[in-house]
């Protein structure tokens, strides 16, 4: 690994989409900043595997938090060239009996995931005039979900940064794009109940989950070869839905 | 540094951005950059980066909230030398 290699920010990178995102980014010749709140172990031992990479911790719904990430990210790496929006969480259930306490969980991580992106920008990439900003969302930001009325709501919003930014930012050139998996086996999908888990697979009509390797593909291309893909959301579902 | 040295350089680094040239002539401390200079408001940040660079400094989001005029630009940049 050379000093001049490129520099990737994945959150949430201990786990799931994100652990497969940091070693598709790493096989791309990525120097991968692998960010994780509480899965320390699993993030310490997947950055091990990839070359030149290293973690940083943080709970991103804390600014505070951010802003210290990113000072030691600057001490570490120098630079930042792809920023992967992959932390996320969920708070399912029916509207009528959720509480408001779900909804701030929820929009905690988007707010911070705003914040990070605006404090990435702002120190790296506007100086360093080039970068690439993937956030992963959801297809059920696009088409709803029944029980996911805030988790649904704060994708969809996280599409519309998406657009909003790539707009503010295409004359830089920043290019700013959105992966929205459909169904994915992860730990997230696991806790679904049962019942909910039939319908999703009902609705699918590759008949299967995707597999998170299949979402970071799509993210190490658009880090990587697309060129005049900006402002988009890329959708990986197995044919579910197609925006 | 001196305050004018300050002020020199700020206008420098204001001057590509700079719609209406003519003010230029002019510009003092008083001098406002959106509606005397007709700097874009979306290139503040870009400004706001190059003062970061001239002069070795970081100025925090909410400093720039402060900023209207020449003078303010110069007064932010001496604070932080
Ligand atoms: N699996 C799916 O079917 C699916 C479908 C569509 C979209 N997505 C999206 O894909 C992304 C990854 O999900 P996943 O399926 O891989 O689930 P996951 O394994 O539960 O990953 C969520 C990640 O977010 C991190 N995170 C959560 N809250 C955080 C906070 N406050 N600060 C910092 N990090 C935080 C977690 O970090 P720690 O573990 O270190 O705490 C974890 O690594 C999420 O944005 C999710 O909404 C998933």
């Amino acid at each position: 690994m050379n000093d001049e290699a490129k520099v990737a920010l994945v959150t949430g990178a201990g786990t799931g989409i994100g652990a497969a995102c940091a070693r598709a980014l790493a096989d791309e010749g990525f120097r991968v900043a692998v960010h994780y709140r509480s899965s320390d172990v699993k993030a310490k031992e997947l950055a091990e595997k990839l070359p030149g990479a290293f973690t940083l911790q943080a709970d991103i719904t804390e600014p505070e938090e951010v802003d210290a990430l990113l000072v030691e990210l600057k001490e570490k790496a120098g630079r930042l060239d792809v920023l992967v929006n992959n932390a996320g969480t969920n708070r399912n259930g029916p509207m009528a009996s959720m509480k408001i306490d779900d909804y701030d969980a929820v929009a905690a991580v988007t707010r911070g995931t705003w914040y990070l992106t605006k404090r990435v920008i702002r120190r790296f990439m506007l100086r360093q005039k080039s970068g690439r900003i993937i956030s992963i969302t959801s297809v059920v930001g696009h088409t709803g979900n029944r029980g996911q009325s805030v988790y649904t709501m704060m994708k969809a919003g996280l599409d519309a940064m998406t657009k909003s930014l790539a707009q503010e930012l295409a004359g830089r050139p920043i290019l700013v794009n959105s992966v929205a998996p459909g169904f994915i086996a992860t730990e997230m999908t696991e806790e679904l109940p049962d019942e909910i888990r039939q319908g999703i697979l009902d609705k699918i009509p590759q008949g299967r989950m995707g597999e998170p390797e299949e979402v970071a593909d799509a993210v190490a291309w658009l880090a990587t070869r697309a060129s005049y893909v900006n402002g988009s959301v890329l959708h990986v579902n197995g044919g579910m839905y197609g925006g | 540094m001196e305050k004018t040295e300050i002020q020199e350089r700020v206008v420098k680094i204001l001057t590509p951005y700079v719609k209406d040239q003519g003010a230029l002539a002019n510009v003092s401390a008083a001098t406002n950059i959106l509606e005397d200079l007709k700097v874009n408001s979306a290139r503040l940040v870009d400004v706001v980066l190059a003062f970061e660079d001239e002069f070795d400094i970081e100025i925090a989001d909410e400093d720039v909230d402060v900023v209207n005029t020449v003078g303010d630009c110069v007064g932010l940049i001496a604070d932080k030398l």
